[in-house]
Parts: structure tokens; sequence; C-alpha cells
């Protein structure tokens, strides 16, 4: 059986002793700013930005980073060939010379620097992304959003799903290879086939999904879960005020530029709903 | 000296959620017994008995937590109150004085490192960290993975899984502990592991175990008293050797339970007429019993039923060289084995080996990075996969993942027809084939209603019913009873007799013993031995080497009559000749 890695490497780092919450906020800032930028520029600085606090505050090195990033490459590189070709004129992404001339569309720089902000907002994101999950312990998340009132019966969902889910994919594997040996829909066509396995998997997949969900439910009962509404927390949560700060100060810094771009002329899409 | 009571069962009935309108048929019926503090009860039973429901109402999950209805009284010992009614103590306080681990380890890990695992009922106590920290270094010492606290629970082997789940439930020190099958999913080396783990927890902590088990050999002579659930209902708890006294061969032939194999010869020595002083529990009884073997040992083991056949033809399947890898992870290393026409050939080794990846090598569900895998002379991969199924017959371990129709009808039909038959001949093809296996009451429910023995019998039968030239079984014998795994192994040798090559994957060395005709080995990706399995069984450095081990049977016949064998009945019939010559000589 395949086996499912858990992204989360052990160190000791800046971001390693921030709290999920302080990495969540910088996170959502690199979101804000990655989303709504349209500056060429902005964007190479965010990517340099989110890859130098990879680098040297995660303790992961980047060959970690990309054997996962690799996964997103093609999509980027999607992003950057078709997208020129749709660009209306709303970023600030080059002159309007014309860079190649193809069968399509002739795409003058700004097109093609509309394909780069593409790709760049996605890498930015990727990395901030990578970053969170190689540094924070799923247990740690729970702790730290449970220890600011969230159930922690809610937030534990995730820790389980991770733990669950390389044995739910499994059982999916072994029904359609069931399928397949069996010939399941033999006397159909194609399309028809398909439709008749898809219905089997979804049906013997929820009939063993709930079988092994009423003993994994068991299991959680008969060790208290959900006995009491909070629990306690033997992994000594991360605390680090200099991340609070820099997790605060980039969230805050990322709505301010999000109010600056905020305007029709400014954002690439249009957002007069007037 | 009477020790206090742990458990106390009155008169207890439990009846399943009843559906509108039907009249109420109890699961468990005026169930009523006694389990003492610090005993170790072996609860026995046929598979479907309610072995299991009746440990889940000892807990409390029935009718507590997922519904149901039921009558009479269960108490518990209080460590302060003494013996009081479950009802009076809160379900969260309920579980640290009876608890429960079960069959299958994967089902009970719920976080990612072993320290959170064994932390993870304590927290949900509200215990303050400082008193978990040394409860997680005792729990995991008991069991003896100290040094596993900060070990990923996804890279851990089926034993060790178990055994980070025994240490989650020590942590919570219960007085009762409920062990349901707790060996069943593992390898013969994570069994020992676990049952090692038990006899340290015995040695030093006062805790009472239920222990539910089909592997009966190496627990039957650890227990105090059994426990047999039949009928809905509850015999004993009484004495391991008064129970086996008095019911004798019943146990197995009636019953249908699993005995050890030294439990089996003293009973039918005894049946055969010669005086046996007691009935035997384990090896070392039995040869106390009746005289070690004092001539020279004989290394070559007579197991006429197991010897390979001489003159074989081509192999119906052969795998060349095959290697293959997961990612990175090489699973196979230059694989070569052969499976012949007329012969069961056993696959074993320790989870985790690549038993799996290389069986699904033969009917093309994977593909070898390097190497061939030649079915009938040519490459699976020169095959039309639809083809390749039809003569290779694949049956996973879990029967309902095989099923692919509404009714029972429907499951052998649908192999009917990919014959090519006329629809006038499915129907009494069909029929035929249900009344055979026992099922043809059963023929318009559906699959996944029948019993775990009749859905096990129903997925072999679904794949065999198209005449498949190789059947590949993954663990067939898995949670079955004696009379049910007798069934279907007698299935597969018909097979065999009527030309089919059958290839099954297993932990249990008892049915390779008994069963295979060849036996291959694999270790970490490599075939370390093709052959016998009364050769393999007389490797000592092998098994070693395989993390595997052999049936009991195969050293106390050694210490016996100087012979290795395998078979009990061979063993009786060895036993019964010296008896009648001694009887002769009057020696």
């Amino acid at each position: 059986m395949r086996k499912l890695e858990l992204a989360f490497r052990e160190a000791e780092s800046p971001f390693h002793r921030m709290t999920p919450s302080s990495k969540l906020l910088y996170i959502i800032g690199v979101s804000f700013i990655a989303i709504f930028n349209t500056n060429i520029y902005v964007a190479v600085g965010l990517f340099l930005f989110t890859l130098f606090i990879a680098t040297f505050f995660t303790k992961v090195k980047l060959r970690t980073y990309w054997s996962l990033g690799k996964v997103i490459l093609p999509f980027i590189i999607i992003l950057m060939v078709v997208f020129p070709f749709f660009y209306g004129g709303q970023a600030t992404t080059g002159s309007d010379e014309i860079a190649i001339r193809t069968p399509i569309r002739d795409l003058t720089w700004a097109d093609l620097g509309f394909g780069w902000l593409l790709a760049l907002r996605f890498l930015a994101l990727g990395i901030a992304g990578l970053t969170f999950a190689f540094t924070t312990h799923p247990s740690d998340m729970v702790q730290n959003l449970s220890k600011r009132g969230w159930d922690y019966r809610l937030v534990h969902a995730p820790v389980l799903g991770l733990v669950l889910f390389p044995g739910f994919i499994e059982m999916g594997r072994e029904i359609s290879i069931t399928q397949r040996i069996r010939d399941l829909g033999q006397d159909t066509n194609f399309i028809k086939r398909k439709w008749v396995r898809m219905k089997h998997l979804a049906f013997a997949m929820l009939v063993l999904g709930l079988r092994n969900g009423q003993t994994q439910a068991m299991a959680l009962d008969i060790r208290g879960y959900g006995a009491h509404k909070t629990r306690t927390f033997m992994r000594p949560a991360p605390r680090s005020r200099a991340g609070t700060v820099f997790g605060w100060t980039f969230f805050i810094l990322s709505i301010i530029y999000l109010v600056y771009q905020w305007s029709p002329e400014t954002m690439q899409w249009n957002m007069d709903f007037s | 000296m009477a020790r206090a009571p742990a458990l106390v069962v009155e008169d207890y009935s439990f009846w399943f959620r009843i559906p509108m309108g039907e009249e109420a048929e109890p699961a468990l019926e005026h169930v009523s017994f006694e389990i003492e503090q610090g005993e170790f009860v072996l609860v026995l039973g046929r598979s479907g008995s309610g072995k299991s429901t009746l440990a889940l109402n000892l807990v409390g999950i029935y009718p507590d937590y997922f519904g149901g209805q039921n009558q009479g009284k269960i108490s518990i010992a209080h460590p302060e109150r003494g013996l009081i009614n479950r009802r009076e103590v809160e379900p969260g306080e309920r579980f640290q004085l009876v608890n429960m681990l079960f069959q299958n380890p994967q089902d009970q890990i719920v976080t990612l490192s072993v320290e959170e695992e064994v932390a993870f009922a304590l927290e949900n106590y509200l215990m303050a960290p400082s008193e978990i920290h040394p409860r997680i270094d005792q729990a995991l010492d008991l069991v003896g993975l100290t040094g596993f606290r900060e070990r990923s629970t996804m890279k851990l082997s089926g034993g060790e899984k178990q055994r980070v789940a025994l240490a989650a439930m020590l942590a919570m020190q219960p007085r009762v502990l409920i062990l349901d099958e707790p060996t069943s999913n593992l390898d013969p080396v994570g069994t020992s592991e676990v049952l090692d783990a038990i006899d340290r927890i015995r040695d030093r902590v006062d805790l009472t175990l239920v222990v539910i088990e089909h592997e009966v050999d190496a627990v039957f002579d650890r227990a105090d008293r059994v426990l047999l659930v039949e009928g809905k209902t509850v015999h004993g708890p009484s004495d391991p050797r008064r129970f086996l006294d008095e019911r004798g061969l019943e146990v197995r032939d009636g019953l249908g339970l699993w005995i050890p194999q030294a439990v089996e010869v003293g009973l039918e020595l005894r049946e055969a007429g010669i005086p046996v002083p007691r009935i035997p529990l384990n090896g070392d009884e039995l040869v106390e019993d009746f005289g070690a073997y004092e001539g020279s040992i004989d290394n070559a083991v007579l197991a006429a039923d197991n010897e390979v056949h001489v003159a074989r033809r081509e192999p119906v399947i052969e795998a060349r060289d095959v290697s293959f890898a997961y990612d990175e992870d090489a699973v196979l290393k230059g694989v070569n084995l052969r499976a012949y026409a007329n012969e069961l050939l056993a696959i074993v080794g320790q989870n985790g080996s690549g038993k799996s990846t290389l069986a699904q090598m033969f009917n093309g569900i994977l593909t070898p990075a390097a190497g061939t895998v030649l079915v009938e002379g040519k490459a699976t991969t020169d095959y039309d996969f639809a083809h390749l199924v039809k003569r290779v017959a694949y049956i996973f371990q879990v029967p309902e993942k095989q099923f692919i129709r509404n009714t029972v009808y429907d499951e052998i039909a649908h192999g009917v027809r990919t014959l090519g038959l006329a629809e006038s001949e499915v129907e009494p093809r069909v029929e035929a084939f249900l009344e055979g296996l026992g099922l043809l009451d059963h023929r318009d429910r559906s699959p996944y209603v029948l019993s775990h023995g009749q859905k096990r019998r129903l997925s072999v039968a679904a794949m065999v019913v198209a005449e498949p030239d190789v059947v590949i079984l993954d663990e067939p014998t898995f949670g079955q009873d004696y009379h049910q795994a007798q069934r279907l192994m007698q299935l597969l040798r018909q097979l065999s007799d009527q030309g089919a090559a059958v290839v099954f994957i297993t932990h249990d060395m008892r049915l390779v013993a008994e069963y295979a005709n060849t036996c291959a080995v694999l270790s970490d990706g490599q075939i370390i031995f093709e052959g016998a399995p009364s050769e393999l069984f007389d490797a000592p450095e092998l098994l070693a080497r395989a993390k595997l081990k052999a049936p009991p049977i195969h050293a106390f016949s050694r210490r016996l009559i100087g012979t290795s064998l395998l078979d009990t009945d061979e063993l009786c019939r060895r036993l019964k000749e010296i008896y009648d010559a001694k009887t002769r000589t009057g020696v």
C-alpha cells in the first residue's frame, strides 16, 4: 500500500516556534496580496519574500519544498502559457509592444507579464502554504484553535482525516480493481459502464466507510472523546512573541495593500457592482 | 483463595435496535457469569456467535452509544465503592474501569504520533500534562515500546500499532480490559509481540483480562478460565482443562471452535482409547505425560501430504526477476517464483514483505517495474486485462470489497454469464452452486447482510464460478471458525484437484502445514525459500529471518517421537503404535 506521508518536519526554527494562528495570519496576508495584486513588481517581491522566509526561517531544505512543490508546476506552466491569450489589459505587467506573434493572437509584453503575474501568484501561495504545512504539527493547530474557543472535536477532525484518509483511498482502489476484475457493466457501452461503476463504487464505499466509521467512533467513545467540553494537551504549545508580531504586522500590511488596490481602475477584474 | 469479583453479569439480555413491527429476537439471552479480579478469561465461540456483541455490552458501547435494549444487570468493581451497578457510573468514568481493544489496530489509531495516541484518552479526561507524561512512559514500557514516543503512528508495523493501541488502553489504568481478537491482523512475530506484552502486563499490573481469540494455540494455556458463547447465551467461566475434559472433541467437531494442536492430540488419543492422564493444554504438558523420545532425532520430516510433486509440468504462473517499488520504496527485488496446476502454493512472510504486491502481479493488477510475470508462458503485459482476469481470479481479504451486485444470486450469475452460456443454462448452474455453498436459502438477500463466513464463501464462489486456471486468495480463513475454515480449504483443495493452481497468502502457519503443497517465503522483497512447508519449518534460521514461527506440532512431535510432523492425525497414529507396542511388550 502506498504510504501517505505527513508534511510536518520536526525542527527548531522561528516558524516552528510561531503559533499556528500567527502563521495563519501570515498565510492570509500572502493570499490577500497574491490574489488582489496587479503589479508584476509586487508579485516578484512577494514571491522572493516567501522564498526568503522558507529558506531562512523554517529549517526545511529547499529540496523538500521542491519535492512537494513540483506537483503544482504543470498547473503554473499552463497559467503562464494559456492565460496571456485571454488578458484584457487590467494589470501593470508590461508595455503594449508586441513581444511574440502567434497564429491565435499577437502577444504583447503586458500579456506575457500577466502570465508571469499569475505564475508568481501561485508560486507565492504554494511556498507560503508549504511553509505552514512543514512547520505546523496538526496537533498544535488543534490545541491552538481549541484554546481560542473552538470545539476540539471540530478542530481535531482534520487530524482524523489525515490518519484515516489513506485507508479510505486504499479501500476505493481495491473496489475499483474488483470492478475491473469482475468486468462490472460488461454488457454496456463505455459511458454507461463508467456510470455503473461510479454508482457501485459510491455505494460500496458508503457501506464500508460507515461500517469502519462505526468502529472508529466506538474507538473514540471508549477513550473519552467528547466526554468533556474541553480537554488538556500533553504537547507543549508553540509560543513566540516575535512570531505573533510578525504575523499581525504582515496581516495588517496586506490589508493596507488590499485597500490600496480596491479600485475598479487598478483591479484586474471589474469590481464595480453598481 | 477466591479473589474479589471484577465483573458480574446477572440475567442479562440484549436486543439490537428493533425494526418497527418485527418481533424482537435477542442477541444475548439470560447471560450470567462472574469474573474475578486479576483473571485471564478466554472467550470462545464460533464466528457470529455474539462474542463481540457481549464484549461491547460489557464495556457499555451497547446500548448506551449505539442503541438497542437490554435487561438484567452488569456490575463492575470500583476502586473506592466496591462492586457497583454499571448504571451508577458515568460513561466517562466507566471506560476507565472497563475498556476494550479492537481487532484491527488501524481502526483505533486516531492521532499522528505514538505519545499523542497513548495520551489521547488522558487528555480527553482532562488529566494534567505533568501526570500524563509518566503514564505514557509506564504504558509504553509495559508493552515493550520504550523509545517509541516520538514515532509516527503511520510508520509502525501491524504488531507495533496493536501494542500502541494496547498502551493507550493501559494508560487509562482500567480494572478490566477486553481484547477482541488482538492478534488476528498480525503476522506471527506481531502476534508474539502482543502476547509477550500481555504476559508482561499480567506480571506487573493487577489487571483482569477478557480475551476473545481464534488463534488459540498461543493463548489457551495462558487462560485461567474459559467462557463459551453459544446459542445467544454464555457458559462458564470454567477451568480450561475441565471444559475440554467435559466437552471433548465436540468442541472442535460440534461447536466448530479452533483448539490448540496439543489439545487435539490429547483428545484424539483419549478418543482412541489410550489413557490420557490429563488433557494437555500445550506441547510441554503433552511431552511430560507421554514421555520424551530418547532415541536419535530423525531430521527427515515425514509429511507425506505435503510433499512437493516431483514430476511437474510447466508452471501456470512464473515470476522472473520481478521488481517493483511504490514511489522510492522497493517492495520486490528480483523475485522468482512458480505456481503449478494441481498444487496449493502458500506465500508467507511478515506484514509489509510484499506478498500482496507480488500476488497482484499475477493477474495484471500491478505491472512489474522490471522482470516479467508469465501466465501459461505468456507475459501478463501481452494479455488483454479482461481476458487475463478471467484466467487468474484474485480474491481480496475483505469479502465486501468483491461484491458488485445487489443479491447473492446475481453475484454468482455475473460470473456464470462471463462463460457465454445461454440464459436458460445460467439459473440451474447458479442454483446448483448456491446449494453446494449452503447459500440457496439466501439467494435473494443482499450480500452485505450475510454472516462473515457466508460472505467469505460467496466472495470465493463468485470468482471461481468462471472456472479460472489460477485462484489467488489473500488470507482465506481470516476471522473464520474451524468449520468455516475447513469448508473453505476443502473447496480450494477441490479446485486444485480439478486442475487449478491455487495461491494463498497467509499468516496462519497451521493452514500452511495442513494444506499447502509448496510454500514461498518473502522477506524484504525477496524469495528466501521455496519448497515443502516441512522443509521450511525444519529450518529455524530461515524462520527467524522471515520472522515466522512453525506450528506448535512441529516442535512437540519431534520431542515426542523424534521426528517433526505437521499433521495431528499422523502424530496420533504414531503415538498409538508406540502405545500398542509398549502394551504388547509390557514395558
